[in-house]
């Protein structure tokens, strides 16, 4: 069961960097989150506070999708923003990087290989999110896609992480998430759209 | 005056915190004003007072508690944290009153830059304090929010550019960081520690012998790869030069004297309780080679002709590639040469950052160009430039002279001679840019410009004189206390 979720939540990250349009990488963010959710519930073992952790991944689930969408209704564009690569270079730049992750990454410990190749495979997909994608809507998603990958390898660790830990990990990514959307309505406010290819003055 | 540790941990990164709330309930930019310093004296006292406590214990075993830990690092820091943020809270209403347009609404751009600045300095202090690697990493990331709000704060296009630049890929960069440590914790988990603790540093010092090598190296290289994005260590530093430039000039100061500072503290630590199980060939590869290479990479940029904050952040990425490659080093002269590299390279930087704010007004134009000739227009700006620039290109009596001295002697006391090598010809070279930079900007040509009046300068000349005993007060204690004392020899032990 669990390493079918994971393979979903790892293709839904190779999915978030092909899509075009920012509705349906919200709603696939959505999809993967709660596929984490999900993960989680099934490895909490009866522990209060591991279920506590996979109710706030849940949540994280809906919240974080419905505020992106928020975001996406007040930053309206007028056409889809032209990609620097298309979407076959770009899931191909993406899978070599999960591809590297099963690769190179050896046993960490955890008995689940599977697993630990995907959590790794996720961050690094998330990272070409943020490099490939020209919307600054998709370079948040991709942010979140990376944290994911990380959700995904703390909430497999044996006895689990630290709630402190999780917790504040959580916290965090609300607050960057909450401070980035502010910067997307400011900048779209200021050039019109959320391409971030016109953000390039800084140069020496 | 142990005994009043555990209340001043707590007391020091909680006051700036109640700073905050008190700034968001000002009604008013003059009652905002009025709250900032008054909290940002007791919070600079407070931790004052902490370092003071820590730094006279000298080399005894660091001070600890249930989830702090403070040793001679961690206190050097924190002093320079307080300086820092009490001198960067002191200018702010300068800034505010004449740094022009901001993101928010004028009424409330007091308020709004007041709250996140706490918030900043309040993760800042706590950075050294926190005796856990999670809880270090998870503040660090708090750091981020508050920091980039004020990175864009003008809320100019270069500003929201600089800003969205340094969210991105420091979030990015600490997030490789936190899969580091969650591989550390399945290693711990896996030796029956499950809880918080077991992230502490001093656990995880006790562990490092026992831990298999292979998933520590792993976790060593993406935990350094990742505050590395953070630190502004090249290859990864492309935020830091647009954020140091776009920030206002009190923000640049804590950026670059403090929250890089705080970061390193943590890969020095990492490097530390790590280094049983990885092996001290591989750690000091990947700090001098960190450090090296943000030096060369640094050089070139202090020859251009780049605008005065540029320049100061160019030179910020050199000295944390000097800092780096002392760390690596790990002899007790380049420890020695860190600590007071920390220290001085912090009050310099911060001097030069504050001298924007008078040359912003000068030289509206410095904004993205070169200045020129400022010493026409005001003395007083020009001075400060002028002792920020030297202190930087480690001219005696600058503190970064001596530490420059010790870390490279401290190359080549642990035999890495050809490193130590590149490294002195780095430093010319750097050193050479930045006294060209002197010459142009500050001395330069100072015809038919009109004088401004001494009342306007009166800030600039306090901060110059004050930070610049700063330093001659560093170099001193470097002279007196640093080389050979057990203050350092338990540093360059790495005993958590």
């Amino acid at each position: 069961m669990n390493a079918v979720l994971v393979t979903v939540m790892l293709s839904i990250g190779l999915a978030v960097i092909v899509v075009r349009r920012r509705s349906v990488g919200i709603l696939l963010l959505a999809a993967q989150s709660l596929a984490l959710g999900v993960i989680a519930i099934g490895l909490a073992g009866g522990h209060s506070g591991e279920f506590l952790i996979a109710g706030v991944l849940l949540a994280k689930a809906v919240v974080l999708p419905a505020l992106l969408y928020l975001l996406i209704r007040r930053t309206p564009e007028a056409s889809l923003v032209l990609a620097a690569a298309g979407p076959i270079v770009r899931l191909a730049a993406a899978g070599a990087a999960a591809l590297c992750a099963v690769l190179l990454v050896p046993p960490l410990g955890l008995g689940a290989p599977h697993t630990e190749h995907a959590a790794f495979a996720l961050v690094l997909v998330g990272i070409a999110i943020v490099v490939l994608r020209r919307p600054i809507l998709f370079q948040l998603l991709g942010l979140i896609v990376a944290e994911n990958g990380l959700s995904l390898l703390a909430v497999s660790v044996p006895g689990g992480l630290s709630y402190v830990v999780e917790f504040g990990a959580l916290f965090d990514l609300a607050l960057i998430v909450t401070v980035a959307a502010a910067f997307a309505q400011r900048i779209h406010t200021d050039l019109g759209t959320g391409d971030t290819e016109l953000l390039r003055g800084l140069r020496d | 005056m142990t005994e009043l540790v555990p209340t001043l941990v707590v007391l020091v990164p909680a006051v700036p915190v109640l700073g905050m709330l008190l700034a968001l309930l000002a009604r008013s930019p003059r009652q905002a004003d009025a709250a900032a310093i008054a909290t940002a004296i007791p919070t600079a006292v407070g931790a004052l007072v902490l370092a003071a406590v820590a730094l006279a214990r000298g080399g005894q075993p660091p001070l600890r508690g249930h989830w702090y830990l403070i040793d001679g690092a961690s206190a050097v820091l924190l002093a320079v944290v307080a300086v820092v943020g009490l001198c960067s809270t002191l200018v702010s209403p300068t800034y505010l009153r004449t740094g022009g347009r901001s993101w928010t609404t004028a009424a409330r751009s007091h308020s709004l830059y007041y709250a996140a600045l706490f918030l900043f300095w309040a993760t800042l202090l706590a950075v050294p304090l926190i005796g856990n690697l999670a809880a270090a990493w998870l503040i660090v990331e708090a750091t981020t929010a508050a920091s980039a709000l004020l990175v864009a704060f003008s809320g100019r296009r270069d500003a929201l550019e600089a800003g969205w630049k340094y969210l991105l890929l420091t979030t990015l960069g600490l997030s490789v960081a936190f899969l580091g440590i969650i591989v550390l914790a399945i290693g711990q988990a896996n030796a029956g520690h499950h809880d918080l603790h077991a992230l502490d540093w001093h656990a995880l010092a006790l562990a490092a012998h026992t831990m298999p090598r292979g998933p520590t190296l792993i976790a060593f290289v993406l935990l350094l790869a990742g505050l590395a994005t953070k630190i502004g260590w090249a290859p990864v530093h492309n935020w830091l030069p647009d954020a140091h430039s776009e920030a206002p000039p009190p923000i640049s100061a804590l950026l670059s004297a403090a929250l890089l500072p705080s970061v390193l503290l943590i890969a020095w630590r990492v490097k530390d309780i790590l280094e049983p199980s990885v092996g001290t060939a591989t750690t000091h590869a990947v700090f001098i080679g960190l450090g090296l290479a943000s030096m060369l990479v640094a050089v070139p940029f202090l020859w251009r002709s780049l605008p005065w904050k540029r320049l100061l952040a160019y030179s910020s990425l050199e000295h944390m590639g000097i800092i780096g490659l002392g760390i690596g080093f790990g002899t007790p002269l380049a420890i020695a040469g860190v600590v007071l590299h920390v220290a001085g390279h912090a009050l310099a930087k911060a001097l030069g950052f504050y001298a924007a704010l008078p040359l912003l007004r000068i030289q509206p134009a410095t904004a993205s160009r070169a200045p020129e000739g400022v010493l026409g227009d005001s003395p007083a700006t020009a001075t400060a430039m002028g002792v920020s620039l030297i202190a930087l290109a480690g001219l005696p009596p600058s503190p970064l002279f001596l530490s420059e001295l010790l870390i490279l002697l401290g190359g080549f006391a642990a035999g890495d001679v050809l490193v130590s090598a590149v490294a002195v010809v780095a430093l010319a070279l750097g050193f050479l840019g930045l006294l060209h930079a002197l010459m142009e900007s500050v001395i330069g040509d100072q015809g038919r410009r009109r004088r401004r009046r001494s009342r306007e300068e009166r800030p600039i000349v306090a901060l110059t004189a004050i930070l610049g005993m700063g330093m001659l007060a560093c170099g001193l204690a470097g002279v007196l206390l640093l080389p050979g004392s057990g203050f350092v020899d338990a540093l360059a032990r790495g005993a958590l």
